[in-house]
């Protein structure tokens, strides 16, 4: 089972390549009813401890699979589900510090059966303290 | 218990919706199924994107799985919930064929795991929810599909919509022009609402719907014909049994007098989805209700 917020306390953790920090990653889950294709969703932005971080500083892992923001808007076929935590890789040189942080994460999606209007109305703001051991 | 043994009746079920509070966090695919058995409430309505794991490729497995719970919980798939999201990628709208193939891959989804109605949502244009300019045409190229798969797509007739309407009219025209057994419709019962709770029940990150006119339920008798589902929609249960904003007892008898014998599951869209339990008792309540209407 997943924990009831959008922004998930398990996956909290620094990212390295070759040795070096390179950033770190936060997992989400969708709090809307539906599954999403990868293309309703707008890009995101991750906010830690009052630094935003967005477009290709950011990439989405579904099911195993790395996608940059860019990508996404094209992969009308690639779907994001309920049941599958995305992960946000965050670019940031040196990572993270072991202790707490006040994490943002926003995004929104389109809906079809809504009117236009509310393409950029759904989805919003999460906002979580999380323990970086 | 007025309604006589042995006449056709509505039939009780339940859309999955009405958990998406708890799915994933509280409870799994066969906690919900679960609760349908318990309650006797064996038609079942999936929303693909939300409750077919791996969608749209379910793995060999999960499909393995769906059929083991489906039998061992007495489960009747009733209605596949699945949409046509016209604005699939920004800035423009999909076409025609692009359309038809979101329509055939859920199509062939549903009917492996063997539904028969689909709620089909369409993409709409405006405040009004009128649907997408090109719907008639990518229905159209997909009716010979649905005959293939044995499935009904059905546009969900939803307030602020009215049953006399340009949009239903417009359905039923493009049903009685092609004679299809393939299109029809799907009635939520929110259509008509005729009271509502004060705004100070639910929480603030609750959507609430609009004021907006509502049908008489006689307006149902005319369509009934083309419906094959009904969403049971329901926003509170009171601690007698009563629902408190929608007609329930003139609905289903209205549904018995006219020997309407398909599915109403249950649609639980009011507050409080996100506190445990709480859905999940609401619509036990629904169902007491259901059960002392039809006689059960």
């Amino acid at each position: 089972m997943l924990e009831r917020p959008c922004i998930q306390s398990r996956g909290f953790k620094n990212v390295e390549s070759h040795g070096k920090v390179i950033g770190f990653q936060v997992n989400i889950r969708s709090l809307y009813y539906r599954g999403l294709w990868l293309s309703q969703l707008r890009p995101a932005t991750v906010t830690v401890d009052g630094e935003t971080f967005s477009g290709d500083q950011i990439t989405w892992t579904i099911n195993d699979v790395t996608y940059t923001q860019a990508e996404m808007a094209e992969l009308g076929d690639v779907h994001w589900g309920l049941l599958e935590p995305a992960t946000l890789t965050v670019a940031k040189e040196g990572g993270l510090e072991s202790g707490s942080h006040e994490i943002e994460v926003n995004y929104t999606y389109s809906c079809s059966y809504f009117p236009p209007v509310v393409d950029t109305i759904l989805g919003g703001t999460h906002k979580r303290t999380l323990i970086l051991v | 218990m007025t309604n006589q043994v042995g006449k056709t009746k509505p039939k009780r079920g339940v859309s999955l919706y009405s958990y998406a509070g708890e799915y994933g966090v509280t409870m799994s695919l066969e906690d919900m199924f679960a609760e349908m058995h318990d309650m006797g409430a064996r038609g079942l309505e999936i929303l693909a994107n939300s409750h077919i794991e791996g969608y749209p490729n379910p793995s060999e497995e999960w499909l393995e799985n769906w059929d083991r719970l489906i039998k061992k919980y007495d489960i009747v798939p009733v209605e596949y919930g699945h949409w046509v999201d016209s604005r699939l990628y920004q800035g423009r709208h999909l076409t025609p064929e692009e359309s038809y193939e979101m329509l055939v891959r859920d199509f062939k989804l549903a009917n492996r795991l063997g539904f028969t109605v689909l709620r089909t949502k369409l993409g709409v244009i405006d405040d009004e929810l009128t649907p997408v300019e090109n719907w008639r045409e990518f229905i159209k190229l997909a009716l010979p599909m649905a005959e293939k798969y044995n499935v009904r797509m059905c546009p969900e007739i939803h307030a602020p919509t009215l049953l006399k309407s340009k949009m239903v009219d417009d359905y039923v025209q493009l049903i009685e022009e092609t004679g299809t057994k393939h299109f029809g419709l799907n009635i939520d019962f929110g259509v008509f609402t005729t009271k509502t709770i004060p705004a100070s029940e639910w929480g603030p990150n609750e959507f609430i719907m609009p004021e907006s006119d509502h049908s008489p339920v006689e307006d149902i008798i005319p369509l009934l014909p083309y419906v094959y589902c009904c969403h049971a929609k329901f926003v509170k249960m009171s601690d007698d049994f009563e629902e408190m904003t929608i007609p329930y007892e003139t609905i289903i008898n209205t549904l018995i007098e006219h020997n309407w014998d398909g599915y109403m599951v249950s649609e639980y869209e009011g507050p409080k989805k996100d506190v445990p339990g709480y859905a999940v008792e609401q619509v036990r309540k629904h169902h007491v209700m259901m059960k002392r209407i039809l006689g059960e």
